[in-house]
Order: structure tokens, then sequence, then C-alpha cells
């Protein structure tokens, strides 16, 4: 039976009807439209569907939308503010860290929550905290450069 | 070749911003109105004949649309793969959409399409299936065993096909020879694993006439095969070109079930069908063939080859698919070619067995090969006491000699000893110390390993499509727009080819985007595979762009006085060469062209010539001449912990002879997520199944284990050595293959030389480490 839950996406409150095991992916993906979450798995294992919980990167495959209730949930779509991209896509762009894509708004989220703890991070903490982000295309270099790009630009 | 302005750029992605923003160009966000979800029920057996099959209770259920089951398909037995039409006499055609025999635990059986996904898989649990399980076996040794179960009637033994092709006299080779090595060599199944599963929307208009989205590598294959195994005319198929695939790497190289499943369901439904596989559905349907090699190589004193023979057995699983391809790849492209040998023969055999199937991936037959081959040769050099790398130079081919394959075309551009010499000395290989010499219990040692000559694809096979096209539209505003039928996998082909198109008419890159194409509109390509795109599309591209060129000279040749002959683009500029202020802006040639018939000038109106009427347009469709061969070497360190068995890979030396390198930043990744390919091909992939049932239990990213970030080596340099191919568009020639084919030998022989143990089964697990040492 669905039940009403209320979820705040990307600073945005909507009201859904969800079967309760609904995942956050799924509600991202079927009811909302936001389709910069990408499926790669829906088994917790490649982090293509990666998304901020309260500014922590979790697999929204993996969270049952009813439990994301009044949780802050930011998607790729949420990060970039007035058509101005987060620092963090530019630098993907400018390091060629973009092959087809189909990682990319999951590894630069695990980034963002990683950057905003980490004030200097070693380019062996910044390969640990995409870790859990599979890369089939670039063997994650250009990535790492991209992430420590962002990282110093700040 | 005259300064560039574009091609040798390092140029930023045409497709990043998108890709970075959320990306919308991806087959899994195609939704249509009244779209229904399918799902596929499959056979829990890896061998049975089904003896009944009853769908009317899934029919029922609420939201069910279709229900479809082997009376429902039509009984045409096709292979899927995209490259080779359909008619071809060399390929195997023994698979149906749906069949009354299965032949792999996984393999479908019936198929539902509903409203929703959840309530499709649940009618999937309604379709009563009675199975009659037959013998299976997953050996291909064991399957070509007299009394085995036969999973064909047409492949006795099992044997699907056995090639054999040889030169020179080996029996003479082997009794010239002063030293004689055999061993045999040995590699599993693996993944392609692009992230964006395999997903595909028909839409049938219930007049005959389907369109198709699918994540596919090939637009022209799949409408092809589509249209084959329904039954149908192609022109009743469209396929709608993806704007970007999320990785394919020959994964999405062949017809998968959920197309021609989908198109049925379409047409008994009457609404749109999607079907995206799930990661478990992707894992069992497309892999690398494992294949063990066995090598006999006969050896002269000096070091240069008198005799090579090898056997190779292909397990091509419960249908041939890409097996008989892979296999004449691995063949002759992996073995016969590479290095030069008098006296040499190869056989093989592509084998049925009741695994999985395979498929197309990066390298196809050829990393296979080049682990056995490079590995021997350093046993060889190690028992001789050669130096690996004068070895294989004086095996090797040279510049200037005729292409070992095409007797037409030669090797003009080929600097593989550039590529040894350029890529040891970045390394530092001459620092290289005795195997298994290093001190403590992590050990250390280098290694390396090479593809000497790649030919993959454009070599003129009978039955393989090989020609390109393009079309060039020239827009008043100055921009181009570019159609073509290649699929960007993620590899940069339409950054690579806007950059081929913006150089040859002297426009920025900015100025070109590549536009919309389905199979109605755009010419023929061949696949996004074999290392082909940048080489034969780019070369199609150019000549679509030097059209319409041509036709802005004979517009502006009329405008600028000068004879057409005359004139050069520049910057945007048409201009008289020798006299650069004569000249006019490309936006005003083409605006001249798409002008009325009457210009208003400041003397009032005037009648433009019909002659220069007329939207500048170029259009090329053009078979590559041959295929210039790129040469490919790779060093690694490895560190050994000779008490866990765990291998690290410190740093990589990656050099490469692919011609004029296009867009430098792409090229780079593609050495670098090659790399990445390899090193799990070396030390972590496999596909593992029960081998009672056929399960597959590695089937999710937590039991296949591909490298992260974490195993990834933070040291990896990719040295271009820039041959100029005179075939090739400005110079280039192609890259993507051997990046996956060298890195497993590499890393053997590296292993070989920090802990003097010779593994000679991949992957290379600690366990066999452990094993090799005398620990386990």
């Amino acid at each position: 039976m669905k039940h009403l839950i209320s979820l705040e996406i990307n600073g945005e409150l909507h009201e859904i009807a969800l079967e309760p095991y609904a995942t956050l992916l799924q509600v991202l993906r079927e009811e909302l439209g936001l389709l910069g979450t990408k499926k790669g798995c829906d088994s917790g294992g490649c982090g293509c569907c990666t998304v901020l919980l309260d500014g922590l990167a979790v697999y929204s495959c993996m969270v049952f939308a009813a439990a994301a209730q009044g949780r802050k949930i930011t998607s790729i779509e949420g990060i970039s503010e007035n058509g101005k991209l987060d620092p963090l896509q530019e630098s993907f762009i400018q390091s060629g860290a973009v092959q087809c894509g189909f990682c990319t708004c999951g590894m630069i989220l695990a980034a963002k929550a990683f950057l905003s703890t980490a004030r200097s991070p070693s380019d062996q903490d910044i390969r640990q905290s995409i870790s859990g982000n599979l890369c089939r295309c670039t063997g994650y270099h250009k990535i790492v450069d991209a992430i420590r790009m962002a990282s110093v630009n700040r | 070749m005259s300064k560039m302005n574009v091609v040798g750029n390092r140029v930023l992605r045409t497709d990043a911003h998108d890709k970075v923003t959320g990306g919308k160009g991806y087959t899994v966000n195609v939704r249509l109105p009244g779209m229904l979800q399918g799902k596929l029920l499959r056979s829990p057996y890896p061998h049975a004949r089904i003896l009944r099959i009853d769908g009317s209770r899934a029919e029922k259920l609420p939201g069910v649309k279709a229900v479809l089951t082997t009376p429902d398909v039509p009984q045409i037995k096709y292979h899927p793969v995209y490259f080779a039409p359909s008619t071809a006499a060399s390929m195997i055609k023994d698979m149906l959409i749906l069949s009354d025999t299965v032949r792999f635990a996984g393999e479908p059986v019936a198929a539902v399409a509903a409203t929703h996904a959840e309530i499709a898989e649940e009618a999937l649990d309604l379709i009563h299936v009675e199975y009659e399980p037959l013998p299976a076996v997953f050996s291909p040794e064991e399957a070509m065993k007299p009394g085995a179960t036969q999973i064909y009637e047409h492949a006795t033994n099992n044997v699907a096909m056995n090639p054999a092709f040889s030169f020179g006299d080996l029996q003479r080779g082997f009794a010239e020879a002063d030293y004689v090595f055999e061993n045999t060599y040995e590699t599993q199944r693996v993944h392609t694993c692009y992230m964006e599963p395999r997903v595909c929307v028909v839409d049938s208009d219930g007049q005959g006439n389907l369109t198709v989205w699918s994540s596919t590598q090939h637009i022209f294959g799949l409408r092809e095969k589509l249209a084959f195994a329904l039954g149908i005319p192609v022109s009743n198929v469209r396929v709608v070109k993806p704007t970007y695939i999320g990785g394919g790497f020959g994964g999405k190289l062949d017809m998968g079930y959920i197309e021609p499943i989908a198109a049925l369901l379409s047409i008994k439904a009457g609404r749109p069908v999607r079907i995206e596989q799930t990661r478990y559905e992707d894992f069992i349907t497309t892999a690398r063939n494992p294949v063990k090699m066995h090598l006999k190589t006969g050896v002269k004193k000096d070091g240069t080859f008198i005799a090579r023979y090898a056997k190779s057995i292909l397990d091509t699983g419960a249908h041939t698919t890409h097996g008989a391809v892979v296999l004449m790849v691995h063949g002759f492209f992996g073995f016969l070619l590479p290095y030069r040998c008098p006296n040499s023969k190869w056989e093989g055999m592509t084998v049925y067995t009741n695994n999985i199937i395979g498929g197309g991936f990066r390298g196809y037959g050829a990393p296979q090969a080049a682990f056995a081959v490079e590995s021997q040769i350093d046993e060889i050099c190690e028992q001789l006491k050669f130096d690996p790398i004068e070895f294989r130079l004086k095996n090797a081919h040279t510049e200037g000699e005729q292409h070992p394959f095409d007797p037409n075309f030669k090797l003009s551009s080929y600097r593989f000893e550039e590529c040894l010499t350029r890529g040891a000395e970045e390394f530092g290989w001459s620092k290289r110390r005795s195997a298994g010499s290093a001190n403590g219990t992590k050990k250390r040692g280098i290694g390396f390993a090479c593809q000497p000559l790649w030919v993959s694809g454009c070599v003129g096979f009978p039955d393989i499509y090989e020609h390109s096209g393009a079309i060039v539209k020239l827009n008043v505003d100055g921009t181009v727009n570019l159609a073509i039928a290649t699929v960007d996998m993620g590899c940069g082909q339409n950054t690579v080819l806007s950059q081929i198109a913006a150089e040859e008419l002297g426009v920025p890159l900015s100025a070109v985007k590549v536009s919309y194409a389905d199979t109605d509109t755009v010419p023929f390509d061949a696949p996004s595979h074999a290392s082909r795109v940048t080489y034969s599309t780019g070369n199609a591209v150019k000549a679509a762009a030097g059209s319409a060129k041509k036709r802005v000279f004979e517009v502006a040749g009329g405008l600028l006085n000068a004879a057409p002959g005359d004139l050069e683009l520049l910057n945007s500029r048409v201009q008289v060469k020798g006299s650069p202020e004569n000249g006019l802006s490309l936006q005003d040639v083409v605006k001249r062209a798409e002008s009325p018939c009457v210009n208003m000038v400041p003397d009032g109106m005037q009648r433009t010539p019909l002659e220069e009427k007329g939207t500048i347009m170029g259009f090329a469709s053009l078979a590559p001449t041959s295929n210039p061969s790129p040469a490919a070497v790779q060093f690694v360190e490895v560190e050994v912990d000779t008490e866990t068995g765990e291998v690290k890979v410190l740093r990589v030396v990656y050099a490469h002879d692919i011609g004029k390198v296009i867009n430098p930043p792409g090229a780079e990744g593609q050495v670098e997520g090659g790399f990445q390919q390899g090193l799990g091909y070396a030390l972590m992939e496999n596909l593992v199944f029960d081998q009672s049932s056929g399960a597959c239990l590695s089937a999710d990213f937590l039991n296949y284990k591909m490298p992260t970030a974490m195993e990834m080596p933070a040291d990896i340099k990719c040295v271009f050595v820039e041959s100029e191919e005179p075939s090739g568009p400005f110079g280039a020639k192609s890259l993507a293959e051997p990046c996956l084919i060298v890195p497993a030998p590499a890393i053997a022989n590296a292993i070989y030389n920090a802990i003097g143990v010779r593994v000679r089964e991949l992957p290379i697990t600690p366990e066999k480490i452990l094993a090799g040492l005398g620990k386990l």
C-alpha cells in the first residue's frame, strides 16, 4: 500500500505517494524525473547512484525513500546554482575526467561530500574517497586530477 | 604536414558539460508516453528442453499488457554480431529469440510487458514452465570428448569451428631450431563492465514499422539484426542513435535478447516497451571468451624465431555469438602476425559448452594471445639469456615493410622500435635486476609486454562491414552540423571527429555540432569497435568536410573573382591564397548560398546567380584503404608481498605509435582506462560459476572485483610516438584496443622479475602467487 511521504530534494519539498519498499533512487529517477542519478547496478556495488544525504555520500539504491524523510537530499541537479557549475563539475570538465560519463555524477557527489570535510587531502585520501565508485573508462587518473584541482582552487 | 589549428590541441570534450550536469543523452533516460516495462523469465537450468509453457495466468494479472512465449516468436535462426551481415557465410546462426531448448542458466524462455516493472516481475512468477533437464557440460575439453552431451546437432563433439592456418614448413622449422619451448597458458572469463546497463525501448506503429532506442555500439547493425530475426525488411526498422552510451568496450557489439523481445512485446501490446537489464542480466549475457593456448616455439641461436605453432581452445558457451571471430582475431592478430617467423602454424577451436554466451571485448581475442606470446618470449629470453627488448626487435616487422595481412599496403608509419627505446628510457628499464633478487618480504620487479602490430578492423575481411560515412552541413551563422552514425561510447569519438571536421573546414571546434542521427537519415558506418573510428570514420568526416569546402570555394569564387582552386579556408574566413586581405567570412559565403532569389545591395535589388544557391553540404561514404598498424609497448613495476601473495602495480609507462594524436587528453584517457581493464584482467577479475548448475556466482559488483581507484597505480605515463600515417586523417592511426592487450603479460613478466615465479593462468591471484612460492 502506498504511503504519502515528504522529501526535501535540492532545497525543494516534494510530497510523494510511495510503496514502502521504494528506494530513494527509484523516487529520484522514476517519480521526479531527476535522471542525473544513474542506476548502474541497483545493489550497492557501483556508486553511479551516489547522492548526498545531509551532506554525506550515500548509494541512493541502498536507501529506502521513507528513511530519507526529514533529511536534506542533494542530487547532481542541485549542486549548480543559477547555471553556475559547482567547482567540481568545472574541474571534471577541465581535467578530462569524463569519458562515457555514466559514473560521473556519482563521482562528483562522492568527491563533494569528501571535500566538505577534507581540507588538503593527499592523492591517496582522494583515491580512498572515491573507492566506492566504479569507473570503467578513465582508470580514475584524471578523476583524481579533477578532485585535486577542485580542492586546491577553493 | 602544415600547422594545424584544432587537430593535436588539448581540447575539452564536447559532451563533458552535459555529462557533469546529469547527462540527458543516455538510452536509460528515454521515456515515451504509454511506455510499458518488459521483464524476461530466465531458465534456472543450464541445459533443458521445454516441454510445456503456459503464460495464461500471467496474462490475467492486472497491469500486464503482453506475454511472450516460444509460439509467439518467429523461429528464425540468427547471429547477433553487428559487424557482419546476417547472410555472412562465416557467421554461425545458432540463436533464436526464444527457443524450446535452453543452453545456459539464465537463457530467456518468456517475457512480459506491464505498466510497471514490479507487475511485470510478479507476472513472471505466474508463467508455468515444465523443463526436461538435459546433461550439461561446462569445460571445452570435456565437451569435445566422445559421449559428451551434444549441445547442437550441427556441431560434432561440440566444435563450432576449427580453423587452421599455416605458412612455411613447420616440421623443417622445428628441425632447424636450436631450442624449442612448449608452454600452455590459460585465460579466464571476464566482463566488460560498461556502467550503463543494456537497455532498449521499442515502439511499434501497428503498421509493421518499429522505432528503436538502444544503448548500442552500432545502429545499423541493430537495424539489420533485428529485421532479420523478426523476418521483416530493414526499412521497417528505424534505430535512433543514442547521443552517447554509458560505455560499451565491445559488450554492446551484438543484438541482445532484449531488443527483439521488446519489439515483439510492443507489436503485441500496441504500446512502446522498455527493457532495462539488471546488472545480473548484464553479467550473464556477454563476456570475454576464455582461451587455453598451447605454444610451441622454435628459436635459433641468434634469437630469431624459426618455427611457431599454437593451438587455441576457446570456450564460446551456449551460442557462438562472437566466438568464431574472436578466435580468428586471436589466431591471426594475436599470434601469427605480430612477429615475423618463416614457419608458422596456428589452429583453433571454438567449442560449445553450457556456459554463458560470450561477447565482444576490447582487443577481441588478442589479450588471450598476448598473455601467452609475451609471457613465453620472456621465458625464452630468461632461459637463453637474451635481452628481451633486442629479442623482440629482432623478430618484429619494420617500417616500410609490406603489411603482413594486406599485400597491397605498406607499413608506411610504424615506429615499434622507437616505442621500445623511448618507453624503456622513460621507465628506467636499464636498472632491471635479475629475477627474484630483491630483498625483504615485499619484492619489487619490472617487466614489459608489447603488441608490436595491431590489426583489428579495416583489412578487408570478406564478411565484415568496414565503410564509413558522414554528412556535413554548413549554417548561416558559420557553424557546422556533423551527422554520423558512429556512436560515442565514451572514447570521445564525437570530439575527435568534430576536431577533424573543424580542421578541414578551418573553423574552431566550438563551431561543430554533432547532430541527431538515425538509420533513416545518415549514411552507414561500421560499428564503434576494432580501434577503427578515428581512422575510418575520421577519413569519411574529413572527406565530407572537404566536399563541403569545395562548394564553399565555388560560391566564394564568384564573389571574390577568384578561381576556387586559389582559395583557402582559415579561421572561418575564405581568402585568396597569398593575399589574405582578399577574403570573406565563411558566414557571408553560406548566407549568399542560402539567400533568397534577390539580394539587397546598396544600389537596390540584385538577383543572385542561381549557381551560387543551395545549402552547402558535404557527403562521403567510403571504405578504408587498409589498417595502418599502431604499435604498443607497456612497462610496469610491481610489488609482490611474498607473505600474502598480494600484487600491487606501482607505476606504468606506456609507449604507443598511434600516428598523429588528434586529442591528447582523450588519448591519455584511453590508455589509463585500458590499463584499469588490463589490471583487472591480470590480477582480479573472474566470472565464477557453480560447477553443477552453471549459475553465475559473481554476477554483481560485490563479488566481481574490478579495480577501484585504490588498486590503480598513481603513476601512469603515456608516451605517444607520433608517426604520420599517410592514409589516415591528418596522419592519425588508432589506439583503443592495444591499451588493454598488453597489461596482463607486462604484469605477469614483472611478477616473474620480482619473485622468480611464472604464473601461466589468469587472473594471477594471491593464491597462485603463494602456490608458486611453495607456501600453499
